[in-house]
């Protein structure tokens, strides 16, 4: 049975959970009690399989002194566990993951905590919380310009969530009557040493963000600043309204002070040039009268890098390739492989994407049941991924999701020089 | 004149009439529950198979125009929060970590329910009576929606006479389609002066052959800080909750 088709196997099975026979309907009050602990998380299955490309950039940088193969297996095991324990007005939370992997007959481990923080709450318009926690700013749905102390979000699974960074945060809330109806101010400070927050930036350096949220004439409305030496000063807003009952529009903008803009010149070269760069986004939300809800965004990143040096940069590497084949001489690959970090290897490096994603609520009546398509576009350089998904909840608390990622570009890129053609992926997720 | 004085006094009444219907729903509503509350409700769905899948929440509600709900279970939707405020609706997922908007006809739970009938306001506050029937043991008020971001058009509510509660509610759209009929059942002194049905059972001609049912527990009177209904204190609702 190839590796495909033991996938299905695994979706079908799971798919045909037993039916539960229906109780008569209580409602124990032990399930409402509250207690000081909480403990919680999941249990996941996910194994994907990739199409290789072969003829791809990223394939020669990564596989290049490797038996060339087609497809590629991946098991994942993992387990995420969140916990809390509450007296009074502290609080004590954290969530960690733990995964285990097998890919090319190797095993590896990974566990991380995702968050683990001390919150207090004094009063309800007020909280101080001090820890490793996710700060996520902004209203797109994939990208996030203005999330300016988080990390990237996944626009391939925007939900998933993220690795905090170590803070000190607050919140300061208040309510009005009137055209303002809420007003709340969170001041955060970011430490970055060699031991914390040391992916952030420049080490050695306590950095400082704040948010100003207003709900102001039934518009959501966010004004925030990143100033420290770890990262560069930066501006942002971001605004979120119904136009009508089923249609949202919302933006960010962000003004990055002294951006490194990086460029790559056809020799593989890369240099930088220092400028004030905009990135921002525009969205919308719409939900139809049959219950598709559609999101589409498009997403402007200023300091991404050219049409031009990405090619210069795929051409590169085709020479380094040439150069392996002919001479068993990889530096030139190795030194690709390197300038790759931090410029086309990161999530959408370049400047300017559009997001599509519609799905649908319980079609034919089968409920629990979200069938949706993900799309996304390199507007520069016209290649694109587009992303069916099927997730279905059989029983309470058994999540499936069966999605295939399929990636279309031509050569030189960003879609046409990924590793992968196509990615399948099977993710079993239950809670407890 | 005989008959313009009938006609004349006829034209008097009907304001008049409608005026008690619409203090009639407001009576409704205060019989239902406090003007600012907190409770506790199991939302069960039913599928035609007799599988069924259940949701328990914490709500809380100040006043006319705000509610939060926050999900205890299942485990895969612990920590769920939802908040209206006004015409404005958000959710919150932990995972995604910072609320986004949401319209009243979406719903979070799938099923028959939306988010409107998880986050309902006073019915007095979004609808007016058009028309009031008396029925003998029963009113049967026809309600008409003072907007469009009202999620149903119209209403009918019969309502009995002498608890002031409602038995059933239609739920029409403007072209007065059939969307779902509420059942409100068992009615149950929740101590401090509340007794209301404990127990509301859900259909739909657009679901056919599935059910919702929605329980009823711990429908307290308590007041709020209007903080708890903003955004920023949507990770917090369960800080909110206090010991049984």
């Amino acid at each position: 049975m190839s590796s495909l088709q033991r996938l299905f196997a695994v979706f079908l099975i799971i798919l045909n959970a037993g039916v539960l026979p229906a109780a008569e309907y209580t409602f124990d009050l032990s399930e409402i009690e509250k207690k000081p602990y909480g403990f919680g998380g999941f249990l996941e299955f996910r194994p994907v399989l990739f199409g290789l490309d072969r003829e791809a950039a990223f394939y020669r940088i990564r596989y290049f002194d490797q038996e060339q193969e087609s497809i590629r297996d991946d098991y994942n095991l993992g387990l995420r566990l969140e916990g809390s324990y509450e007296k009074g007005a502290t609080g004590l939370f954290f969530k960690s993951d733990a995964l285990l992997n097998y890919t090319d007959d190797d095993w590896s481990d990974d566990f991380k905590v995702l968050e683990g923080y001390l919150a207090l709450k004094p009063a309800n318009g007020f909280s101080l919380n001090a820890g490793k926690r996710v700060l996520l700013w902004g209203k797109g749905y994939a990208f996030n310009p203005v999330a300016f102390v988080s990390r990237p979000k996944d626009a391939d699974d925007p939900n998933e969530a993220l690795e905090g960074y170590y803070v000190i945060d607050a919140d300061f809330i208040k309510s009005y009557d009137g055209l303002l109806k809420t007003l709340a101010f969170t001041p955060v400070l970011l430490p970055v040493t060699d031991d914390i927050n040391d992916d952030f930036g420049r080490a050695d350096h306590l950095n400082f963000a704040a948010k100003l949220y207003l709900l102001f004439w039934d518009t959501d409305l966010d004004f925030m600043v990143f100033t420290g030496s770890s990262r560069t000063t930066r501006y942002g807003f971001d605004f979120s309204r119904n136009i009508g009952t089923n249609f949202e529009v919302h933006g960010e903008a962000a003004w990055v002070i002294d951006f490194q803009e990086k460029f790559i010149d056809n020799q593989g070269r890369l240099t930088t040039e220092t400028a004030d760069v905009l990135q921002a986004l525009f969205g919308i939300r719409y939900l139809t009268a049959n219950d598709v809800t559609c999101i589409i965004e498009y997403y402007h990143n200023g300091g991404g890098i050219g049409v031009d040096d990405a090619e210069n940069f795929y051409k590169f590497v085709d020479r380094a390739y040439d150069r392996y084949l002919a001479a068993a001489d990889s530096s030139q690959l190795f030194r690709a492989a390197q300038l790759s970090r931090g410029t086309l290897a990161a999530a959408r490096p370049m400047r300017d994407y559009m997001y599509f994603r519609a799905s649908i609520k319980e079609p034919f009546d089968l409920l629990y049941f979200t069938p949706a398509f993900t799309s996304i576009v390199n507007l520069n350089d016209r290649s694109l991924s587009l992303t069916p998904e099927l997730a279905y909840t059989p029983i309470t608390n058994l999540d499936l999701r069966l999605r295939c990622a399929f990636l279309a570009g031509a050569p030189q890129t960003e879609f046409g020089e990924k590793q992968n053609n196509y990615r399948l992926e099977l993710r079993v997720r239950y809670y407890f | 004149m005989t008959v313009l004085y009938f006609l004349l006094a006829l034209a008097l009444a009907a304001p008049a009439a409608a005026m008690d219907a619409n203090e009639l729903l407001k009576k409704v509503d205060r019989n239902l529950t406090p003007v600012s509350y907190e409770s506790y409700r199991k939302l069960i769905n039913v599928e035609p198979s007799g599988r069924t899948k259940e949701f328990v929440l914490f709500t809380v509600k100040k006043g006319r125009e705000k509610v939060a709900s926050l999900f205890l279970s299942p485990a895969s939707d612990k920590g769920r929060s939802t908040l209206r405020l006004e015409d404005n609706m958000w959710l919150y997922i932990p995972n995604v970590a910072k609320p986004v908007r949401i319209t009243s006809m979406q719903s979070v739970v799938g099923g028959v329910f939306n988010n409107s009938d998880i986050l309902q306001l006073d019915y007095a506050d979004e609808y007016d009576v058009s028309k009031l029937e008396d029925l003998g043991k029963e009113y049967l008020l026809h309600l008409k929606a003072r907007t469009k971001t009202v999620a149903y058009d119209q209403l009918r509510m019969w309502v009995d006479k002498e608890r002031v509660s409602p038995s059933k509610v239609e739920c029409l759209t403007e072209a007065s389609m059939l969307i779902k009929t509420l059942y409100f059942k068992d009615i149950k002194d929740f101590g401090g002066g509340i007794v209301r049905p404990a127990m509301v059972e859900t259909d739909s001609p657009l679901y056919k052959g599935y059910k919702s049912v929605m329980m009823f527990a711990n429908v307290r009177t308590r007041d709020f800080a209007d903080e708890v209904f903003t955004l920023t204190f949507m990770p917090k609702l369960d800080t909110l909750r206090q010991g049984q």
